[in-house]
């Protein structure tokens, strides 16, 4: 064999391996996809169509009728507290973003760009507080909430999600990165303190300030535990406890009933994270690489 | 325009002095530089000069007030930062008129006073940029645009124009030294290169380890300078420094042997030397040094050769191991060339003594 037919088959070889691996990658892609998509898919197939048809002996992988779904959407938003639940969750959701983006922000602002005596010591605790589970602290911050008679409140449900230490940790990192001859020309600008947080940092770390608000939606959204603890009164449920009550094992909701209630409850999440799903990869990304 | 005084001022950082019993008096509408190498403490006395570093001991007077405690905004400096400093979410104009909205100021004045600096540097045409769609020029244009909107008593420049190529820097130089002519206002400068130093400054300060090394006018302090650290760092190529003992010392000459290690002598014409000066080191500069024939001045052994066009500077050691640069108005040399001899002018000598301060003549010529 010369050496320019076996270079020529080298080439070939070479090709071959990466066609072998692109349609590997490609195949174990789909797979993943195809695990992750089939449960919501599963979920509309069983809400689109006619009641008993999703446990009959020979159920279908398609939507067979979309004005069942559309009953059964309107029977749960007009017979049940589902459109209360929504408000209290968007409620909730919304107060706890601006609460963590607003304390979040302000500390992190000290932690990033400032020096103060025992800096380094309340950071490290912020940090430490990372490592705690939430099941050791979830029954104290519980007691203090009774305490304060914030039991079945709005109050009682965001307050104690504010001081987020992911959050802080977060845009401490991000706001490393602002130059300290940017913050020193602000203050030769006349800028005070404050306006200094307000009119530069802040704009500064948009990007970061936009994947922490949706990672603490996500968060918000889908946290069951503390509304049902906290919360406990059906005037202040959430979806999520809602959701939780159709999937008792005493429910007597048929099964496209309670698959409807869960859809309507995975909708926003959804919808949000068609939106934002590059912000949300770039943020999950972020706590990867500044972690 | 404002007079600015330091006085005895220190600087430290825990236990570490930076800068050390400073004290300068920089005369209303005055372009001073600021220069020494890295480290010397030349940034460190900017900051302290605008609110930005406190000081440790001693006073800031601007316009004869005292500035140690008053607020950076309120000092009535502004700073051009070698980064720029620009806020990147801002416009131009935004830029530029921060300042005054920080102030409170009507947005119509804000708008007048940014259209005048914009119109000054020519950045009519970009006050809706942002800064990343921005050259480094004209960066570093409206960095300069935001001082000028707020009217300082006094200017001052961080190496800003560090982050720019060498022929925007020579570009932005002159626009510097216009402006300067044009708002006759106090600049203060600070660089590194003293070659920029050189052609901005009314006079410039240089320093070294958080000493003022000299202060005056960029030619006196080439001419004369007061100490072996100024002689080096003012000048390119550096002054050539040798060694040499003291032979004979009479009330108009001074004789030295083994200058760089060669044997020869040189009679130097200087007035008053302590006679019990015994080792010297002397300074040349390299214009001072020409080629010459073979027998004649002292014998250098060529490491390199820089041809410039229109100069040509021979890089040699003498026999010592000292370096001596020559200025040659000879375009092309030999390239084999591996030594050659060097003619001093002994009147352009500088004499210092062992611990690098430069010795003075005293007293008159005798009759």
């Amino acid at each position: 064999m010369t050496a320019a037919s076996e270079s020529a088959s080298g080439h070939r070889w070479a090709v071959a391996d990466l066609w072998t691996w692109a349609v590997l990658k490609w195949v174990v892609a789909i797979c993943i996809a195809i695990v992750a998509v089939f449960p919501i898919w599963w979920m509309v197939n069983v809400v689109f169509a006619e009641p008993g048809a999703p446990v009959s002996i020979n159920p279908r992988l398609y939507p067979t009728s979309f004005s069942a779904g559309w009953d059964k959407i309107m029977m749960i938003l007009t017979e049940t507290q589902y459109l209360r639940a929504y408000y209290i969750s968007v409620t909730y959701a919304l107060l706890t973003i601006l609460g963590v983006l607003l304390f979040g922000s302000m500390a992190a602002f000290e932690f990033a760009l400032f020096d103060f005596p025992g800096k380094g010591l309340l950071f490290g605790v912020v940090m430490l507080s990372l490592m705690v589970p939430t099941a050791v602290t979830i029954i104290p911050t519980y007691l203090l909430v009774a305490d304060l008679g914030w039991l079945n409140t709005m109050q009682g449900l965001v307050v104690p999600g504010l001081a987020s230490a992911f959050g802080l940790f977060m845009l401490v990192q991000f706001m490393r990165s602002i130059p300290a001859e940017m913050i020193e020309a602000a203050r030769l600008d006349g800028a005070s303190h404050f306006q200094i947080y307000w009119h530069v940092a802040l704009p500064l770390s948009k990007n970061a300030l936009v994947t922490l608000a949706i990672l603490t939606f996500m968060k918000t959204w889908g946290n069951f535990t503390w509304p049902l603890i906290v919360a406990p009164s059906p005037e202040t449920y959430t979806v999520g406890q809602v959701v939780g009550l159709f999937n008792a094992p005493f429910s007597h909701q048929t099964v496209d009933v309670v698959m409807t209630a869960n859809l309507l409850a995975a909708v926003p999440p959804l919808i949000f994270f068609l939106i934002f799903q590059r912000k949300i990869v770039e943020g999950i990304a972020m706590q990867g690489s500044k972690g | 325009m404002a007079q600015l005084d330091i006085q005895a001022v220190t600087k430290t950082f825990g236990t570490v002095s930076v800068l050390k019993d400073i004290n300068l008096n920089i005369r209303s509408g005055e372009f001073i530089v600021f220069v020494g190498p890295s480290g010397c403490g030349k940034s460190t006395l900017l900051r302290m000069i605008t609110g930005l570093e406190t000081v440790s001991s001693g006073e800031i007077r601007i316009e004869g007030a005292r500035v140690n405690e008053t607020d950076p905004a309120q000092r009535g400096t502004a700073m051009v930062f070698q980064s720029y400093a620009l806020y990147p979410h801002m416009s131009v104009a935004e830029n530029m008129g921060f300042s005054l909205r920080m102030a409170g100021q009507k947005k119509t004045e804000i708008r007048d006073r940014v259209a005048r600096a914009a119109a000054i540097l020519r950045l009519d045409k970009l006050l809706d940029r942002r800064p990343g769609q921005l050259s480094g020029g004209q960066k570093q244009r409206v960095a300069i645009g935001r001082a000028i909107v707020r009217e300082p008593k006094v200017f001052l420049f961080d190496e800003p124009l560090s982050n720019l190529d060498a022929e925007l820097r020579v570009k932005m130089r002159a626009e510097l030294l216009e402006l300067h002519r044009r708002l006759k206002a106090t600049m203060i400068y600070v660089t590194h290169d003293q070659v920029e130093a050189m052609t901005l400054a009314d006079r410039m300060v240089v320093m070294n380890g958080g000493i003022v090394q000299q202060f005056g006018r960029p030619l006196d302090l080439y001419d004369d300078p007061d100490n072996l650290f100024v002689a080096g760092f003012i000048g390119s190529p550096r002054m050539n420094v040798m060694s040499a003992e003291v032979a004979e010392v009479t009330p108009t000459h001074v004789t030295v042997t083994s200058p760089g290690g060669a044997d020869a002598r040189l009679i130097l014409p200087f007035r008053g030397l302590d006679p019990s000066i015994r080792q010297l080191s002397l300074g040349i500069r390299p214009e001072h040094v020409r080629l010459a024939e073979a027998g004649e001045g002292l014998p250098v052994a060529v490491d390199f050769v820089e041809e410039l066009g229109d100069v040509t500077y021979i890089h040699g050691s003498m026999p010592a191991g000292e370096r001596l640069v020559i200025r040659s108005g000879v375009r092309r040399l030999d390239p084999t060339l591996t030594t050659c001899h060097a003619a001093l002018d002994p009147a352009r000598f500088l004499l210092f003594d062992s611990e690098g301060q430069r010795l003075r003549e005293s007293g008159s010529l005798p009759a």
